[in-house]
């Protein structure tokens, strides 16, 4: 069992006897160290889409899926396109890429992950490191890192930054929670 | 209808307040609550006109519900009645005899609906909560797995459950408190504040602020760590002069607290349910918002100022007075502040409060 706030993209939830991909995750810090983790998720046998939130310590049930270590080649709309080491090429429904399309680069790796044999989402690693390519400039003096300022990375994702980051600058990213870790 | 709602004090005085509100409430509305505490001894000051049953349960009625009061750990036995709703309050787990006794319930009569299942979340200007309000919430382990939890979250906004207003309490403030300040006036005058605060940095400062108004200032100290720190602070000062006085007020029930916060010209406050008090109040307030380790609370009360509107010096004072900026807090601008609080609670008017909210939901999940 896991809680949910260790459940990523891509994993597959049990819900009663569905299986549920996890296509989004927003982790929301409550009042009193209190948290909560909505989730988009969409039942693989069904396709229908559901949004649920969870205390982030709630306990579920991941199903263990095979995987393959794989980089990202091409985007064929509507397909991601997956290639491993032998260059066996797996394409991912690019609704079923969630929140990983927000971090997503050329020859990035990811583990591809398979159900009944057929790729059906990406995993990506807990961090990842992007570089700032827009952001107010830095405010000199201030390294609380407590009040944020809006930044953006390459694919377009924002990310709030502290105020002593400047555009260019090379951050480290929690891909779960969305959120600023450090600078690089 | 019977609800069972759940509340475990974690510190301080917000969470049974913001149970007995909305039970206090439900019960005026024809409801019958009740109310699992862990541990209910302020309700012997918040809410005097609960008293003991012949159970030796605390009780409150009114002339179509009430409430009852139940220890966390007193288990319902055979006769006791199934509720129709259950609401844990800001995500607290259900007692284990209570989940072992709603099991075994819905194992013996499988016709009989299962309840609808509440959390009752943390109040937040955030946009998550915008998101996740009314959301499902599997429950995926235990003895009620593959039930549906709801989280149902107040706010600001028409998005969100809304806050708790009754009607009634809301009434007898408007009856029995004398306007206060007149913000068409330019006159100096007597300025009264309440102040219930946890031990904010810039307390001793706000009170020398206020020491420099020729016409004098009272401070109304509310009891607790805020009375504390006051005393701390007022010993940090140099002895003074002025007009400046204060009273310190004993433990005072939730419809005199309200009628305190009334009467003043510039509250004090903290924490989630004198905020709410302060709201309908109509004064101008400022508000400690909980300070939590990881920082979260910085974009809370962020968010919560960008719903408030506030003017440049309230936004400046709150940051100040909640440690999250190094500034001097800046003068105290009461007709702007009221302006900003009077327009915030307009704009709160016209919303659905909490519990009627809360009843078109469960209704809709029945």
């Amino acid at each position: 069992m896991k809680v949910a706030q260790e459940i990523r993209v891509g994993n597959v939830i049990m819900q009663g006897k569905d299986p549920m991909i996890v296509l989004r995750t927003e982790y929301s810090r409550g009042g009193r160290g209190a948290a909560t983790v909505r989730m988009k998720l969409k039942a693989l046998l069904s396709n229908m889409g559901t949004e649920s939130v969870f205390k982030a310590d709630d306990k579920m049930d991941q199903v263990i899926l095979d995987q393959k270590e794989c980089t990202y080649s091409y985007f064929a709309d509507p397909m991601y396109v997956f290639m491993d080491t032998e260059f066996n090429q797996y394409e991912v429904e690019s609704e079923n890429m969630g929140d990983a399309l927000h971090y997503l680069e050329d020859g990035m790796s990811v583990e591809v992950v398979f159900y009944d044999g057929k790729a059906i989402s990406v995993e990506l690693p807990t961090s990842v490191e992007r570089e700032i390519t827009w952001t107010e400039p830095a405010v000199k003096g201030d390294t609380s890192g407590k009040v944020l300022k809006p930044a953006k990375i390459a694919t377009g994702f924002e990310v709030p930054v502290p105020l002593f980051v400047n555009q260019g600058d090379k951050i480290e990213i929690d891909t779960r929670t969305g959120e600023y870790r450090k600078r690089v | 209808m019977l609800w069972d709602i759940f509340c475990r004090v974690i510190d301080n005085y917000g969470d049974l307040g913001v149970c007995w509100r909305l039970s206090a409430d439900l019960a005026s509305r024809g409801h019958s609550v009740r109310l699992w505490v862990d541990d209910a001894t302020s309700l012997a000051w918040m809410a005097p006109d609960a008293t003991p049953n012949a159970e030796g349960r605390v009780q409150f009625n009114t002339t179509t519900g009430k409430v009852v009061v139940r220890a966390w750990h007193d288990a319902l036995h055979g006769l006791d009645l199934p509720s129709k709703v259950w609401v844990e309050a800001f995500g607290c787990e259900l007692p284990e005899h209570f989940v072992k006794w709603a099991h075994q319930s819905q194992t013996n009569s499988h016709s009989t609906p299962c309840p609808v299942w509440l959390n009752l979340e943390y109040l937040s200007a955030e946009a998550y909560v915008e998101k996740s309000h009314k959301l499902p919430s599997p429950v995926m382990s235990g003895l009620l797995k593959g039930r549906t939890k709801w989280f149902f979250y107040p706010g600001f906004n028409e998005n969100t459950g809304g806050l708790i207003r009754e009607a009634w309490a809301l009434e007898k403030l408007d009856a029995g408190t004398t306007p206060g300040f007149d913000p068409s006036s330019n006159k100096p005058y007597p300025q009264k504040s309440t102040l219930f605060c946890y031990e904010p940095a810039a307390l001793a400062e706000a009170m020398q602020l206020a020491s420099l108004n020729s016409a004098g200032h009272q401070w109304q100290v509310a009891h607790g760590r805020g009375a504390l720190a006051f005393e701390n602070a007022l010993r940090t000062l140099p002895s003074r002069a002025d007009q400046t006085s204060h009273q310190f007020f004993p433990p005072l029930s939730q419809t005199q607290f309200d009628q305190l916060l009334k009467s003043s010209d510039l509250n004090f406050v903290r924490g989630e349910d004198s905020l709410v008090r302060a709201l309908w109040a109509g004064k101008a307030f400022i508000w400690q918002i909980y300070p939590q380790d990881d920082g979260a609370h910085g974009p809370k009360l962020n968010a919560f100022l960008d719903w408030l509107q506030a003017p440049d010096s309230l936004r400046r004072f709150h940051l100040s007075w909640n440690g999250l900026s190094l500034e001097p807090l800046p003068e105290v601008d009461l007709p702007a502040w009221q302006a900003c609080a009077m327009a915030a609670q307009a704009r709160l008017m016209q919303q659905m409060d909490l519990v009627s909210q809360l009843l078109q939901f469960v209704e809709e999940k029945r």
